[in-house]
């Protein structure tokens, strides 16, 4: 195979690989519901945190920005979509970035410590929370409004870091090949 | 589940050329954050309202406003408590709890965000998906990231199938499904789902090897593509719809501008 198909083999499996993650995340965000007392928690944060702690930060950033922004589009909540693009896109690349290991992700040495993981999660979800309350005080319903949607912003997002943390794991025991898909 | 958003219809919004369709919707969204007079704002807030009913239809429309009822009770309930200058209009003893300013900013507020959520729900539900697509690409949307779009919602509808089967044939298998849905406390449903979850997720990645290989057959990444997106004419119709999408908001502006 020479480099030139090697590289366009590439750029092949990565496209296809943003383009299904970001597919996941929409249907998560959209029909992955967990009923609560005050309404419905839904996964798209487990998409975007399980995208971010397995795969790498442009994956991440891409298809947790792009998978939100069109779950928003296609709800009928299109003047959130950029603020989501924004915000998710950033809190992914954040959390990638913290975890990444530099042995690489195929190697036997690529184990991250558990702190780091959990700091990684808990400034994913103070992006989310800020971010929102910023981009949607200042372009949507005001800061007074978007104060009161903190609290559950940080819950999504902490159940998001949870549980993406935990299917992250089983996904690359369940999967091994996923190891060689991050970039 | 449907990822389709358009509505079929005839009416002079349909005839609308997309990319100026998606020009007038990024203008008239600046446009409610321009110093405009309330009553400006609302009139062109009931403009949109009227030219969505007429386009889509009037379930369509109220089916939009549901989504964003919650949105506006938290700002009529919250925004007046934090303006507190000015002619107090609700007092309970010595406290104002409501002032002529909180009302109008109130107001305003409201039609800001009524007037951006109408304004893109139209634009998305009086254009196909795809011809959306052909205006950004027109508006010089890289290749990939339009095919990303593509080939994501492509999928989507695949995955959502694959996890409803898969939630379905998990909740089989639970020893206790006899029992009532009420009696599972939040912690136990979390961990339900991680079955669930793993599942649908090696699943859809067991995917990705496939759709790679489609990609490299149809030639992407090499020289000479193979497969190019359709392109959107040009033509005086273009020009004209253009045109249009600009003096509107300027238009408005005259109008309405508090000077």
């Amino acid at each position: 195979m020479s480099q030139k198909q090697g590289s366009s083999n590439k750029v092949a499996l990565r496209l296809a690989l943003v383009a299904i993650l970001t597919a996941v995340t929409v249907v998560f965000t959209m029909i992955v519901r967990i009923p609560t007392t005050k309404g419905y928690i839904n996964l798209g944060d487990v998409a975007i945190c399980f995208t971010a702690f397995t795969f790498g930060p442009w994956s991440a950033f891409i298809a947790g920005g792009l998978g939100t922004a069109l779950a928003d589009l296609i709800s009928g909540y299109a003047q959130w979509a950029p603020i989501s693009f924004i915000v998710h896109g950033v809190e992914a690349l954040v959390i990638a970035l913290l975890v990444r290991s530099r042995a690489g992700r195929d190697s036997a040495e690529a184990v991250v410590p558990l702190w780091r993981k959990i700091l990684a999660g808990i400034a994913g979800m103070a992006i989310v929370a800020g971010g929102y309350f910023v981009g949607g005080g200042a372009l949507i319903s005001g800061f007074s409004v978007a104060a009161v949607e903190i609290p559950a912003n940080l819950a999504q997002s902490g159940i998001g870091v949870v549980l993406g943390l935990a299917v992250s794991q089983a996904v690359r025991r369940a999967y091994p090949p996923v190891r060689s898909l991050s970039w | 589940m449907t990822t389709d958003t358009y509505v079929a219809g005839t009416g002079v919004l349909y005839r609308f050329d997309p990319r100026a369709k998606l020009l007038l919707m990024v203008l008239l969204c600046i446009w409610f954050f321009l110093p405009v007079s309330l009553a400006g704002a609302w009139l062109v807030v009931l403009g949109v309202i009227a030219a969505g009913v007429l386009s889509v239809g009037l379930r369509r429309m109220f089916r939009t406003f549901l989504t964003i009822l919650p949105m506006l009770a938290f700002m009529i309930l919250f925004i007046p408590f934090n303006v507190r200058s000015g002619e107090p209009l609700l007092v309970a003893g010595p406290v104002v709890l409501a002032t002529r300013e909180g009302l109008l900013q109130t107001l305003r507020l409201m039609s800001r965000f009524v007037g951006v959520t109408f304004v893109c729900a139209l634009t998305i539900q009086s254009t196909p998906m795809g011809k959306i697509m052909l205006a950004l690409r027109w508006y010089g949307l890289p290749y990939k990231a339009s095919l990303v779009v593509s080939l994501a919602f492509r999928f989507i509808p695949f995955i959502a199938d694959s996890f409803s089967q898969i939630k379905d044939s998990h909740r089989l298998r639970d020893p206790n499904i006899d029992e009532g849905k009420g009696r599972k406390g939040y912690r136990s449903k979390l961990g339900d789902m991680l079955p669930t979850l793993t599942s649908a997720l090696v699943v859809s990645l067991r995917a990705v090897p496939s759709l790679a290989m489609s990609l490299e057959h149809r030639g992407f990444g090499l020289p000479g593509k193979r497969t190019s997106y359709h392109v959107l004419e040009t033509s005086w119709r273009l020009f004209t719809d253009l045109f249009i999408s600009t003096m509107i908001p300027v238009a408005l502006w005259f109008l309405f501008a508090v000077r």
